[in-house]
């Protein structure tokens, strides 16, 4: 479409400035054609409503749920295939297993040891790799302290320590309750203090700009900034410490009858209730991934992926 | 200092001999070297040199997070020896919003926090502010969600609302593509024309120096000396034959020196 402009050529220094100064005239283009764009009502529709099916296909739940129910059917057709209800038992027989063991509140009971502990742990390790970043950041020694830790113990797994704990704490939790604080604070420190490094030069700047008091700037500017990093840690750590329960339980488990989750598969394989053993490790499954989905990945969403700090 | 710097007539802000010097693993580099100059209030004065030239360096000193090497700043007859929010900041890179704050909130962020006033005034202020440079429609995005242009005209907006005397900016609209760039440079002289403040802004390019400043400090490469001051005539530059003839001067002051290319 044509506009109220005929095609006659014109230098745009005509057009664009009457008073003609003489810089423009080494401007060598010229004004052919205007078009008029084809308003918003004559286009087609521009945002078109995805069929029920697509929309399901972009939730990556769905998806990702698909695939446990594939892998559950394999191993329900390989077992009825194998017939070995010791060796290798179906994944209905497991989920039956499971079904009674909560039921019996024994399952339960396990997890709710397991998570105490846990929690306790955790919780010392955050403090303890709190502590160490603070110390690290405010002194030169402390940050040689730090790097120097991290990367000794960091190599060291959680139940190479355990003989020695178990002289140290005797059989018990103060034992677990070492290797697990051993396993989560390396980890942790590292990701914490690698985050707080890493704050851009301009964010700091902007901090320091506003004379912020070294509290403010820490609570204000650091720990938002860091915050990709410190939740990584707080997940590293987290994975750390339920593989680390886990193991040292099935090691030696504990003393009392109340033992945890990983002294419940022990006790099952005992007793050759296979079936009880693999609902224990499904346990074990779907407590990572419920911690997983429903506490780091919403506090991701609400904060770092809100802002754009992470994809 | 024995001198009487009494503020009536001590300048604005007084550069004295100010050398600077940063150190690499290898070698203790001198950015600028005896750096002198005056600025009076609600100039707009560009420090305009190629790159390494040790302008953004003069700037960060001014701003207080470089210390000297040898001279002194002294802002109102004060000594500049800490970062305050009597100078404010706009940086050339687009991080320097808080990515955790909305762009209404990081205005919030630097008005508590520089003048320690009840939350309440400080939205309503940069609301304001938003409104000013506008950008209310975009009061609650976040950072990642808005585009270059937007994201320094918030800066812009959180530096004024700060109510600094002095604004520095290093570069602000360097990163910007062409046209959102001269439609921020209008955008800053009308807002200076709203709300006069003394500016001092770093570029290396001779355009925009010439479109935003009422003086020019030109400085020769590495290390960064005083070559020039100029001031400049009024807007429309490149229509005005004196300002083609400044265009020229300067860019003869500059080659002169055998830049590289990348000025």
């Amino acid at each position: 479409m044509l506009s109220e402009y005929p095609a006659t050529k014109r230098p745009c220094s005509e057009a664009g400035n009457p008073g003609g100064d003489p810089a423009d005239t080494a401007c060598a283009l010229w004004l052919n054609n205007e078009y008029t764009v084809a308003e918003a009502g004559r286009l087609p529709e521009l945002q078109v409503h995805l069929s029920l099916v697509e929309r399901l296909r972009q939730v990556t739940a769905v998806r990702k749920g698909c695939v446990v129910l594939i892998l559950a059917l394999i191993w329900q057709a390989y077992a009825m295939l194998l017939e070995n209800e010791l060796m290798f038992p179906t994944f209905s027989s497991a989920l039956f297993a499971l079904y009674d063991a909560l039921v019996q509140g024994e399952l339960l009971r396990a997890v709710g040891t397991s998570l105490r502990v846990l929690a306790a742990a955790y919780a010392v390790g955050v403090v303890a790799a709190g502590l160490l970043t603070v110390l690290a950041l405010t002194s030169r020694f402390g940050s040689d302290l730090l790097e120097t830790c991290t990367g000794m113990f960091n190599l060291l797994p959680a139940i190479a320590l355990l003989p020695l704990a178990l002289l140290w704490f005797g059989l018990g939790y103060p034992s677990i309750m070492f290797v697990i604080v051993h396993s989560v604070t390396w980890p942790m420190t590292l990701n914490i203090y690698s985050g707080f490094t890493g704050v851009s030069n301009t964010l700091r700047m902007v901090g320091r700009n506003y004379a912020l008091s070294p509290p403010a700037f820490l609570f204000k500017i650091l720990i938002p900034a860091a915050l990709p990093q410190i939740l990584t840690g707080l997940k590293v750590g987290w994975a750390f410490s339920w593989r680390t329960l886990i193991a040292s339980e099935l090691v030696f488990g504990v003393s009392s009858g109340s033992g945890g989750i990983g002294w419940f598969i022990y006790e099952k394989k005992n007793q050759l209730d296979i079936p009880f053993v693999f609902a224990g490790l499904i346990t074990i499954i779907a407590i990572g991934l419920l911690v997983e989905n429903l506490i780091f990945n919403v506090l991701e969403a609400k904060t770092i992926r809100k802002w754009g700090m992470q994809s | 200092m024995h001198t009487s710097a009494s503020p009536e007539i001590s300048p604005f802000l007084e550069v004295r001999n100010l050398t600077l010097q940063y150190t690499t693993p290898q070698y203790l580099v001198t950015a600028t070297w005896n750096v002198g100059f005056q600025v009076s209030s609600f100039d707009r004065l560009i420090l305009l040199g190629p790159s390494g030239c040790g302008k953004s360096t003069i700037l960060k000193a001014i701003g207080g997070f470089i210390k000297p090497a040898g001279g002194e700043i002294r802002l109102q007859g004060k000594l500049v020896t800490k970062p305050g929010s009597d100078r404010g900041m706009v940086f050339q890179e687009f991080d320097q919003l808080l990515p955790w704050k909305t762009a209404l909130e990081n205005i919030v962020f630097a008005v508590t926090s520089a003048r320690r006033i009840p939350r309440r005034q400080a939205l309503e202020e940069a609301r304001e502010w938003l409104h000013k440079v506008n950008l209310t429609a975009f009061a609650d995005a976040y950072p990642h969600e808005l585009s270059g242009g937007m994201k320094q005209r918030a800066a812009i907006a959180r530096c004024l609302a700060t109510n600094s005397p002095l604004i520095l900016m290093d570069e602000p609209f360097a990163s910007l593509d062409a046209l959102s760039r001269s439609a921020m440079q209008e955008e800053l002289l009308r807002l200076w024309e709203e709300n006069r403040r003394t500016l001092i802004f770093v570029t290396h390019s001779i355009d925009e120096a010439l479109i935003l400043g009422t003086r020019i400090i030109l400085f020769s490469p590495h290390p960064g000396q005083v070559r020039a001051e100029f001031t400049s005539v009024r807007r429309n530059v490149g229509q005005s034959l004196r300002g083609r003839e400044l265009r020229e001067r300067i860019e003869y002051l500059l080659f002169q020196d055998r830049v590289d290319y990348a000025i």
